[in-house]
């Protein structure tokens, strides 16, 4: 697309407006910034609709025009804070692309660059961190890119802007302690985000399930949890504090003084978001009284669209319905215990929610198992201890908590049997039901070396000789760990419909793994193999025959 | 007056199928680098699967815009039909927003109802032919709307897929993402559901795969329409419906090939089922 025309733009917002109102409630759930009232998503939603509005008859419609009418819609209609700031960034953006025809690259980094200047403008007191942060770090990003010059085709720049979007939202509790405080980034920057990126989606075609990776990387902390909830502690804490009243209204008059009247609020109220010209002026204020500030507006002309709000009763309504909520995102969530670091990742990438480390001889705690269920983010968690001397820690752990499960996986390819039969989406039953069996499919076997000499069933045994497990038992010995696995599957019997998989472990070397998976593979064709890294301490193999 | 069914590209309805049953099939746009391509019409399958499995990256798809859909609807409306325009998720695709502009565009009271199948590929395509048979008999083009609002839930379709590249490559598939794990050579069953790609199971081989695709069409019970869908392997779905055989007549097994605009992220060698069960 070498330019936008009114329509795209059209359309794009028109996404836009409708993904705001499937981010609804969870932009509102981050919402502790100016006030902790839940309300963002709303506002940006219905800030939104309003924009839409005038655009009802949008054939040849030319993109100044459908800036134009974004920019008067959403200043009639702009609801809370961060309704305004959007009204304005609508504003800034119609500036830039007044009289034109399309929509070229140029075009579109000007217009968001104005959008950001004129969404600091209507601020009192700006605040970094928030949804003006994202706009201008957007509108930089749009800028630096245009200025790059080599691909400035108005898409191109769209990718950019809301790439740094996501960037810039992922930075705002870095930026502002009482998103720290509360682990969250910032409600009305998420509603940046999610306008940007829905508007993209409509534009390129790609599905809105993009934005939602985007929503949830940008989330994303260091250690790896998704704040998507304001912290228990936090919230409770801001029950105590007076937070007065939310006031809206425009002033119709003559001859107003924006900057004289947004000075104004600045200096009597807080959280003043002042917009509009010299006869119409859109007053935004937070108040402990909202009676000076509304005499003060009356003198200077009729008000109209007047709105107050008890910000108390707001914030007691928003920590109530928080606080009802489950604490945890999903219904179910598996968590494995696993030596080695390949194993770990394994268990995560097949949908685990946690891991704990462990495995023979380095059995965990009750307590890290408690943890780690605590922290897996989901109301029930299956657990698999996935090796025999850990179910019975697993079992404590269970008998400690009753939304702990055991499913008693008695080695790792028991529990990967059964984590590939998790379905995130399937009830807690069905979940057990279906994993138990699984673990009964597979025929585990595992290859380590004998540390001292002895006779095992009846079969001696020298230190340093290898000697491989199946099911636990004593089943072949050997002088090299690659012969005793192959011993072992020569027992099994491999069938052209078995799956095998052998994971190699910390002592066993990688091109010796190789060789025999190339062995395995050639000696049984047809054969599904997997050969992975598992990381495993003492064992240099695990397999199983499924 | 008669009712006439509208769909896109996305629904990978065979052309013979289109014709027999007057359906319109908008295209999609397939856009490869510099090069745009309408769907099916300048841009056969073979071409596109060979250029997805030899370039590096991915094409991109885009929905028929508003003009597009105004062109339809306006000549169909000439002709003095009324419209049922049946597409692609919304969650999936904007395409229901370009007929939603044209709508719009059009006189207050055009006779069109636009339906969000919420389904995707032959699902799509089976809802479209469904509407299609019954249109003589249903009344008003509003009751046959609502009619087929009410049976959505019945058409079912189950993807087989060979490969996870394509799926990670392109970063698609929302929820079901987390869920595939590529380290183990999985081959992952994923359906579409509520209008978003879901996942169903991960079988650990081909052959299971195969087999659990036979088995999810036969605990749903008896259907009235029943498709296999394929992305590159001819053969594997000749066996597939050889083994579906008895469930329908020969002649209404629907054979159908995924398009790019899944077939960019199923990749080579993905199998399909769809059906739509009896009821209703």
């Amino acid at each position: 697309m070498a330019v936008l025309h009114g329509d795209d733009l059209t359309q794009a917002f028109s996404a836009a407006a409708r993904c705001l109102e499937r981010y609804r409630d969870t932009i509102n759930a981050l919402n502790v910034f100016p006030v902790p009232d839940g309300d963002t998503g709303t506002n940006m939603l219905l800030t939104m609709r309003a924009a839409m509005e005038k655009l009802t008859d949008t054939a040849n419609i030319t993109a100044g025009e459908a800036a134009d009418m974004l920019a008067e819609g959403s200043f009639w209609g702009a609801r809370g804070n961060s309704g305004v700031i959007l009204s304005q960034f609508f504003k800034g953006f119609a500036e830039a692309l007044h009289g034109k025809e399309v929509c070229r690259g140029a075009d579109l980094a000007d217009s968001f660059s104005r959008a950001s200047d004129a969404a600091y403008a209507s601020v009192g007191q700006s605040v970094e961190g928030t949804m003006l942060t994202v706009i201008r770090d957007l509108a930089q990003a749009t800028q630096e890119k245009w200025a790059g010059g080599e691909e400035n085709e108005p898409l191109d720049l769209w990718v950019a802007a809301f790439l740094e979007a996501q960037q810039a939202l992922y930075r705002t509790p870095s930026q502002l302690a009482v998103l720290r405080e509360a682990g969250v980034v910032d409600a009305g920057g998420m509603g940046m985000l999610v306008i940007m990126g829905s508007a993209l989606c409509h534009l390129t075609g790609e599905p809105e399930s993009l934005l939602d990776q985007a929503v949830v990387a940008a989330q994303i902390s260091p250690d790896q949890t998704i704040p998507t909830r304001i912290d228990t502690d936090y919230l409770d804490s801001t029950q105590d504090v007076q937070w007065g009243y939310c006031i809206q209204f425009v002033v119709h008059g003559e001859g107003l003084s924006l900057d004289g009247v947004r000075e104004h609020y600045t200096a009597m109220t807080s959280s003043a978001v002042v917009v509009g010209d010299q006869r119409l002026i859109r007053v935004h204020i937070h108040a402990t009284d909202p009676g000076p500030p509304l005499s003060y507006g009356a003198s200077m002309g009729q008000l109209s669209h007047l709105e107050i709000q008890n910000m108390n009763e707001q914030n007691l309504g928003f920590v109530a319905e928080q606080g009802s909520r489950a604490i945890a995102s999903a219904p179910v969530g598996v968590v494995a215990v696993t030596p080695g670091d390949g194993l770990a990742l394994l268990f995560q990438e097949a949908g685990c929610a946690g891991v704990v480390s462990g495995g023979q001889t380095m059995n965990p705690s009750v307590q890290a198992l408690l943890e780690a269920a605590d922290t897996a983010g989901a109301s029930d968690v299956i657990l698999l201890p996935n090796n025999k001397n850990v179910v019975a820690a697993a079992q404590q752990a269970s008998a400690a908590n009753g939304h702990i499960h055991v499913i008693p996986s008695r080695s790792v390819p028991q529990g990967i049997a059964a984590v590939l039969c998790f379905n995130p989406e399937e009830s807690l039953e069905r979940n057990l039901d279906v994993m138990g069996q699984a673990i009964d499919t597979v025929v585990s076997m595992e290859v380590t070396q004998a540390v001292r000499s002895s006779s095992i069933n009846g079969v001696p045994v020298r230190e340093g000789q290898y000697i491989g497990l199946r099911e636990g038992e004593l089943a072949s010995v050997g002088d090299s760990p690659e012969a005793v696995l192959i011993s072992l599957f020569a027992q099994v019997g491999l069938s052209p419909d078995a799956v095998v998989a052998v994971y190699w472990g910390a002592d066993a070397s990688q091109p010796a793994a190789e060789d025999l998976g190339r062995f395995l593979e050639e000696e049984n064709p047809g054969m599904q193999f997997d050969l992975i890294y598992g990381g495993q301490p003492h064992y240099h193999y695990l397999a199983s025959v499924e | 007056m008669t009712i006439r069914v509208v769909t896109d590209s996305t629904s990978d309805l065979p052309e013979e199928l289109a014709r027999r049953w007057d359906i319109t099939v908008l295209p999609c746009y397939v856009v490869e680098g510099d090069v745009t391509y309408k769907d099916g019409v300048d841009l056969t399958h073979d071409q596109f699967y060979s250029r997805l499995t030899s370039e590096s990256r991915l094409p991109t798809t885009a929905q028929p815009s508003a003009a597009d859909f105004r062109l339809v609807y306006e000549e169909l409306l000439g002709q003095g039909h009324q419209v049922i325009s049946i597409h692609v998720s919304g969650k999936l695709s904007g395409t229901l927003n370009s007929a939603e502009q044209a709508k719009a565009s059009l006189a207050e009271a055009a006779p069109i109802e636009i339906i969000d199948s919420q389904l995707a590929s032959i699902p799509l395509g089976l809802v479209a032919v469904g509407a299609a048979q019954q249109a003589e008999h249903a009344g008003s083009y509003q009751q046959l709307a609502e009619k087929m609002r009410q049976d959505l839930p019945l058409t079912h379709g189950f993807f087989l897929l060979d490969t996870l590249e394509y799926l990670q490559k392109g970063g698609r598939i929302g929820r079901a993402q987390a869920f595939l794990g590529s380290m183990l050579g999985v081959k992952p069953i994923l359906t579409i559901r509520d209008g978003e790609a879901h996942p169903v199971e991960r079988p650990r081989s081909w052959d299971r795969g195969v087999r659990r695709l036979l088995e999810l069409v036969r605990e749903m019970g008896p259907v009235r329409q029943l498709a296999v869908i394929y992305s590159t392997d001819a053969q594997r779905a000749a066996v597939l419906r050889e083994q579906l055989s008895d469930l329908i007549p020969a002649d209404q097994l629907v054979s159908a090939r995924f398009g790019p605009t899944l077939g960019t992220y199923l990749g080579p060698n993905a199998l399909g089922v769809a059906f739509t069960r009896e009821g209703g």
